[in-house]
């Protein structure tokens, strides 16, 4: 939407506004994508199997998250694929719990992120966030030659990076590493050449994402997730990260189907199989390497996953 | 962001034999899988199988080394390696630690090629794009070069391509967005330099490799520069 916006102000641009977020014309639904590959993956194979199980047409518009929730309310989206939690409890508070206008499918697919190391790191010893601060360990992750590793922490616009700061503080290892802000296609390349020449790399990862189908990738163990011991902050504090404290994992993550509630009343049978849904995490993250890494058109990943799952599919629209 | 010129000049070599860093001790174990060679951490080692230890391998042993057989040790020679990636084919990835440039090929490949980097790394990361590209480019001097070396000074108006110009039989000049961000991939003059840091700036390869590079690139092509001289992300 922020592209289209350039575009008040002339009637051409507003048809072509109006045609983006409207159903094209004889379509039955729908479904919003994100920019993200698995978002694309589950917004495609829900739009074939809903033709598949139902007979309906589905159109598959790209939208970002604000605009799937504005368009859930407004009736110009029906279903939206991917929902994560906690990212987006604000908007899920204001959509599903005070207006109702949204709900979400009762069935997640459960996500993580924390640290990760490839191979040659584990091989060195280094299993468990304690490792991070042992020196002799962290000096192998060194590449620019000052005697310290390197540990990527994130993307600098990610507030996850931030929070990563917080726990290198917390558990003491931002004594011991350099913590890098790069963008993802920089760490990822950086992984994949640690990996081609067998060389320790420790970095942030979450999941699903297709690193792990890519290369033998293991998450760094560390204390779980407690609620009392994970002080962050507001963000709007300029000090928030000195101020933070977080020398725990991270709490768990989730992501759901959202649909509009009118859209549930309109079609019911449709919103029961979206309940049925469950895809889990590694399928997530075999959607995201198709899309990603084999390239794959997402329609046409959808068309062969749903041939690849019919009696599953067949089971959701069944229950 | 740090970008320094690349002096780019044959007096560049005992400046990077100067700054030669010290290399780090590690584990065994994870060299040996690196193969006969190892770009490890700061400095460049070459594994003596005869003595089977460890060797820096510095600037004076680069040019025994390319004297004896006048190519690069076998890990900087251009050669197709497994390389698994979810980046497209066409793209360049430049790991200046280890003294590698990748060209990202189909089914799980890439072109490995030997580079020699600046001394201090490339000074930053990110992601690039090759904005255009030269054969034979003319080379010219930084002002401050210029004004410092004698031997620069008269090449102030530009120096002509051919075999004795830095640049090399190629140029890809690096751009961000529309901006020439003043980084080349280039060739050199000096080809005993590949696996050193050496220079302060740019990427140097052989001009056969550069030749072969720029035969495969299109313009546009994405450039990933890794994570070397990392530190000064520090305090982001």
């Amino acid at each position: 939407m922020k592209k289209a916006s350039s575009f008040y102000g002339t009637a051409g641009a507003l048809v072509l506004l109006m045609a983006a977020t409207t159903p094209a014309l004889g379509a039955d639904l729908v479904i919003a994508m994100p920019n993200w590959p698995s978002g694309q993956a589950a917004a495609n194979i829900l739009k074939v199997a809903v033709a598949k199980e139902f007979g309906l047409e589905a159109e598959v518009q790209e939208r970002g998250t604000l605009n799937a929730f504005v368009g859930l309310e407004d009736g110009s989206v029906d279903i939206n694929p991917e929902v994560w939690r906690p990212n987006l409890d604000d908007l899920i508070r204001r959509y599903v719990d005070e207006k109702g206008a949204v709900v979400l499918t009762g069935r997640g697919t459960a996500a993580w992120q924390g640290l990760c190391a490839t191979e040659a790191a584990a091989k060195l010893g280094i299993k468990d966030i304690a490792d991070l601060s042992d020196t002799t360990k962290t000096a192998a992750l060194d590449t620019d030659g000052d005697g310290r590793g390197e540990v990527w922490i994130g993307a600098p616009t990610w507030v996850s990076t931030g929070i990563e700061r917080v726990r290198a503080n917390s558990y003491g290892y931002a004594e011991n590493v350099s913590l890098v802000e790069a963008e993802e296609d920089v760490a990822m390349a950086a992984v994949d050449a640690a990996v081609a020449t067998d060389r320790p790399m420790v970095f942030y990862c979450y999941t699903p994402h297709h690193v792990f189908e890519l290369h033998e990738i293991t998450r760094l163990t560390e204390p779980a997730y407690d609620a009392a011991k994970w002080k962050i902050a507001p963000a709007d504090d300029p000090l928030w990260v000195s101020k933070s404290s977080a020398p725990v994992a991270w709490g768990p993550a989730e992501f759901y189907i959202a649909y509009s509630t009118g859209f549930a009343q309109k079609r019911p049978a449709v919103a029961k199989f979206l309940e049925q849904v469950d895809f889990s995490t590694e399928e997530v993250t075999q959607m995201t390497y198709a899309l990603q890494v084999e390239r794959k058109a997402p329609l046409a990943y959808a068309e062969e996953w749903v041939k690849n799952h019919e009696a599953r599919v067949d089971g959701w629209a069944s229950q | 962001m740090t970008k320094d010129m690349d002096p780019m000049f044959p007096g560049a070599i005992a400046r990077g034999r100067a700054a030669t860093r010290a290399a780090l001790t590690v584990m065994l174990a994870a060299m040996v899988a690196l193969g006969p060679l190892a770009a490890y951490a700061a400095g460049t080692q070459i594994y003596d199988s005869k003595t089977k230890k460890w060797v820096d391998y510095d600037s004076r042993k680069a040019r025994q080394y390319y004297a004896r057989n006048n190519q690069a040790p076998e890990a900087f020679r251009r050669q197709v390696v497994t390389f698994r990636t979810a980046e497209r084919p066409g793209t360049i990835i430049i790991d200046g630690n280890q003294h590698f440039l990748y060209l990202v090929q189909p089914g799980n490949q890439a072109i490995r090629y030997g580079i020699g980097v600046g001394r201090e790394g490339f000074g930053w990361a990110g992601i690039v794009r090759v904005g255009r590209t030269a054969e034979w480019p003319t080379w010219t001097p930084p002002a401050e070069m210029v004004a410092r070396d004698p031997n620069a000074a008269k090449w102030a108006a530009g120096m002509p391509g051919g075999p004795e110009n830095p640049l090399g039989a190629r140029a890809l000049y690096l751009y961000e967005g529309d901006q020439d961000t003043i980084y080349r991939i280039h060739g050199t003059a000096e080809p005993w330099t590949i696996g050193l840091d050496v220079s302060s700036g740019c990427i140097r390869m052989i001009n056969d490799d550069i030749i072969d590079l720029h035969s495969r690139i299109e313009v546009g092509a994405k450039v990933i520069v890794l994570m070397q001289g990392a530190a000064l992300y520090k305090g982001v």
